[in-house]
């Protein structure tokens, strides 16, 4: 209290003072003091949260992007194992269900390794906007891939079958 | 008391420096010189790029390690030359720097001693520097911070003495009590280059861990709640950089995997 009213009145002596040069030094302070500032940005240099001993703050706690998430992957992951061996070895045209779920899981399963790659690479809080495209881009791929995917499947010979006649061919 | 008179010629016996005692002189040890390119850039000259420059110096009057060739460089070539060291025997975590395209302890890596052979020596990668080889560790430590790396257990024990500890529970944080943070891990990890503000990295979350897995703390659950969003813990890849390059051989990766488990088993 007792410091910060001892600046305040100094400032203002300063500014008093010589307004031409206090001007511009009070117009410069806040940008690199301002402690309740989320980033304070050095030019060229890091950009700390907070002060250098403040400790990095944790994102809103959130299961469907944290642990589900990622059991979710890996559970279809492996799932897909056997979900192919299966598709190859019974006839798609008696089992229909069957390869359009190895479609439907293939396509989920390329979306979230695309997805991964989107918050590595682009992530909208580094790329505001080729992030959002990216993210708003694949989502508008996986749809219409799994609107392909299910008119070939219902109008066509499906996809295990499609994979058999070229590997033949 | 006896002892006391006789002491300079025991000194004369284990001196090092023996030879010049000798009736007949010692051949010199042949000249090896080996080029040392070393990462510089100063701060005070912001319009230089950074660059590699070259020394050479005889690893016959040099201790074995890289560390050593470093301060007999600071030491009679150029003073100039900055790096962090402090104990010289892998125990301060001071001297991480990237040898030869692997980031380890400068003290614990030996000099290749091949013929014609270079050693190229930067800081440690991704990171922003201070100066030639002193890397800024300041969002590291902040992260370290973030995971409250101390004892939380607002029950004291029965006997108010000390929180006692099966013998097996002990075991659990071997591997992981050792951890000097000299950050070679984490700069090693791709995904903490790109995402370092957000992702803690390997060295964090194996610290992370060994209080999750520690019998004594008693806020377990508020620990791994932390972690339950798609940076912080998720960025990993398992890419294994960490466990391949830690100079203590340590092994983050298998911590990080013992989170996702109980995570997914919570």
């Amino acid at each position: 209290m007792a410091s910060s009213l001892l600046a305040s009145t100094s400032k203002r002596a300063l500014a008093r003072r010589s307004p031409a040069f206090a001007k511009p030094f009070l117009a410069a302070r806040p940008a690199t003091t301002q402690s309740q500032s989320d980033a304070l940005y050095v030019p060229g240099g890091p950009i700390y949260k907070g002060t250098v001993n403040d400790p990095t703050t944790f994102p809103e706690p959130s299961r469907a992007h944290g642990s589900h998430h990622w059991s979710f992957e890996r559970l279809l992951s492996a799932s897909l194992i056997p979900l192919t061996g299966a598709a190859f070895a019974t006839s798609p045209s008696v089992h229909p269900v069957l390869d359009g779920l190895l479609g439907v899981s293939l396509v989920v399963h390329s979306h979230i390794g695309f997805d991964s790659m989107v918050v590595d690479y682009l992530h909208p809080r580094k790329w505001p906007v080729i992030g959002r495209i990216a993210t708003w881009g694949l989502r508008t791929a996986t749809i219409g891939v799994l609107i392909g995917v299910y008119q070939f499947n219902t109008n066509d010979i499906g996809l295990t079958e499609l994979i058999a006649k070229v590997w033949s061919a | 008391m006896s002892l006391l008179p006789r002491l300079p010629c025991f000194a004369r016996q284990f001196s090092s420096s023996a030879a010049r005692f000798l009736a007949t002189p010692v051949d010199k040890k042949p000249v090896l010189n080996k080029e040392f390119k070393i990462y510089r850039w100063n701060p005070d000259e912001p319009a230089k790029k950074p660059t590699l420059q070259s020394y050479t110096i005889d690893l016959n009057q040099t201790g074995p390690m890289i560390l050593d060739a470093l301060i007999k460089i600071k030491n009679e070539v150029d003073p100039t030359l900055t790096f962090r060291r402090s104990c010289r025997e892998g125990i301060c975590g001071s001297c991480a720097m990237n040898i030869d395209g692997q980031n380890t302890l400068a003290c614990l890596c030996r000099i290749d001693r091949k013929e014609g052979k270079d050693t190229k020596i930067y800081p440690l990668p991704h990171m922003y520097v201070v100066k030639d080889l002193v890397p800024d560790l300041t969002l590291f430590y902040k992260q370290y911070k973030s995971i409250k790396p101390y004892l939380q257990n607002p029950e004291p024990p029965a006997d108010g003495k000390e929180f006692l500890q099966s013998p097996e529970d002990r075991k659990k944080l071997d591997g992981m009590y050792e951890c000097i943070l000299c950050a070679c891990c984490s700069t090693s990890c791709p995904s903490y280059w790109w995402n370092q503000d957000e992702y803690l990295g390997p060295a964090t979350l194996m610290q992370a861990y060994r209080w999750i897995a520690d019998s004594r703390d008693s806020h377990t659950a508020e620990r791994k709640e932390v972690l339950q969003n798609e940076m912080s813990l998720y960025r990993c890849h398992t890419i294994f950089n960490c466990s391949r390059t830690c100079p203590k051989g340590l092994n983050p990766a298998l911590a990080i995997a013992k989170i996702k488990m109980e995570l997914a088993a919570d």
